[in-house]
């Protein structure tokens, strides 16, 4: 059995947790712990460790998906997770600029030493007052090459697409075969 | 729909940039306590800023001694009565009260301090109205300008590293330019000092070998590239890891097949 991993990461209360949840095979795992600092101003229960949701390809293939911790301290988590992953979504919340800096900083740490596949999708478009997904990358000054996708975290088919987005990246960038 | 937000969160210069690489037309409402100020833009340039109330229509003219109280009730008159024109710089100019020129460099001088004076905010509410534009008793600028300078020179004021290491992190960033600046850095205007650190930049060397090679403090060269990033001139990115024997980056991504991707978007598309 040959499994292949996805990460979805992002800042506090992006939709990481919403994202896997509505694609996933399997009940998400959260391991979800009280928040103890300030992102307990944002959500009761914020994610301190991580998810976990699974797609089964074929018999023979298992896609994983992690959503990785959105606070500082849990820095050390990305670096285990991020080894041998296929891609990279990367979630904003469209609606909170204070976050965008700790998106920065999330791709920057991805992206910077790893030639990663990602992509960045603009959850919650269906908000009022949400950055539009042009906005968006103005605002996290990413390239063109960069794509940045319309998301709606909690609906199934957005979910579908930003990763067929990504998988399309990664496409492009596999070898023959 | 209005681009809400917090300048602490998300900075002035930052939002210009936004507005400038985006094109936007509309206004921005900044807030502040007791303090607020409006600043309009049309297709990226900036049109008329005001910081008070007062400053938002033809009065500020004859404050700033430009028009006398009866030419500005001669243009409001005109500007009622004729379809023709749409907003009162159009009157000035084409009753002759003022030339062209004249009323740029009134109103660009006023302009520019009331946006540079934005810059000392820590913080304060922002909306950015798409779509919204000056009453036409406005005086906007005849010609609207280009906000790089007013981010270069809003920058200059900037005395904290706090600020700064929102682009960077750390002093051993290395510093490039970016693959396009375009026309966009023909018109910065830049100080000597400035021109030093620009003339150093060689997409290898960190902000901290720049400030010691052109003998600038660590503070200085940070500032200065920070203005340099924030006007969309040039990237700092971290330094690359040292190569291995075989010439490769450590931690490369691995690639997958083609045929193991083609897999997993079939899976999905079906789903």
């Amino acid at each position: 059995m040959q499994t292949v991993k996805m990460v979805i990461s992002g800042a506090v209360n992006a939709g990481k947790t919403e994202f896997i949840k509505s694609i996933s095979e399997i009940e998400v795992v959260s391991t979800e712990r009280r928040a103890t600092d300030d992102t307990k101003l944002i959500k009761k229960e914020t994610t301190v460790a991580m998810d976990f949701g699974r797609i089964a390809i074929a018999d023979d293939l298992v896609l994983h998906l992690f959503g990785t911790p959105g606070q500082k301290r849990f820095d050390f988590m990305w670096e285990i997770l991020s080894e041998g992953m296929l891609g990279l979504v990367i979630l904003v919340d469209s609606t909170r600029p204070e976050t965008f800096r700790e998106t920065n900083r999330v791709i920057d740490f991805f992206v910077s030493y790893r030639d990663t596949p990602y992509v960045i999708a603009a959850n919650k478009q269906d908000r009022p007052n949400a950055w539009t997904p042009d906005e968006l990358r103005l605002a996290l000054r990413q390239p063109d090459e960069v794509k940045v996708l319309p998301c709606v975290a909690s609906e199934r088919e957005s979910v579908k697409n930003v990763l067929l987005e990504l998988l399309y990246v990664i496409l492009q960038r596999s070898e023959e075969g | 729909m209005a681009l809400i937000g917090n300048i602490r969160d998300f900075g002035l210069s930052d939002f210009l940039y936004l507005v400038d690489r985006g094109y936007k037309t509309g206004g921005l409402h900044l807030n502040r306590g007791d303090e607020s100020a409006l600043l309009f833009f049309d297709r990226g340039k900036l049109v008329y800023a005001a910081r008070r109330q007062d400053e938002q229509s033809g009065d500020l003219l004859v404050r700033l001694g430009r028009l006398s109280p009866q030419q500005l009730v001669a243009a409001r008159e005109k500007l009622e009565t004729d379809a023709a024109h749409v907003n009162l710089t159009q009157i000035i100019i084409g009753m002759q009260m003022l030339s062209q020129e004249d009323l740029q460099s009134a109103l660009q001088a006023h302009i520019e301090e009331s946006v540079y004076g934005l810059f000392g905010w820590p913080d304060g509410e922002f909306r950015f109205e798409q779509g919204e534009k000056p009453l036409p008793d406005t005086p906007v600028m005849p010609a609207p300008i280009s906000v790089e300078n007013l981010i270069m020179e809003g920058v200059r004021r900037i005395d904290e590293w706090g600020r700064i290491k929102d682009r960077i992190p750390s002093t051993d960033m290395v510093v490039k330019f970016v693959d396009q600046p375009g026309e966009k850095a023909k018109g910065v205007k830049l100080a000597p000092e400035e021109w030093r650190v620009f003339a150093r930049i060689n997409g290898k060397d960190t902000l901290a070998e720049i400030a010691q090679k052109i003998n600038l403090s660590e503070f200085d060269v940070g500032r200065i590239v920070y203005g340099f990033v924030t006007a969309g001139l040039v990237d700092v990115v971290k330094k690359p890891k040292p190569l291995t024997m075989q010439g490769a980056p450590i931690a490369e991504t691995p690639r997958v097949k083609k045929s193991l991707v083609k897999r997993i978007i079939n899976r999905i598309r079906g789903m």
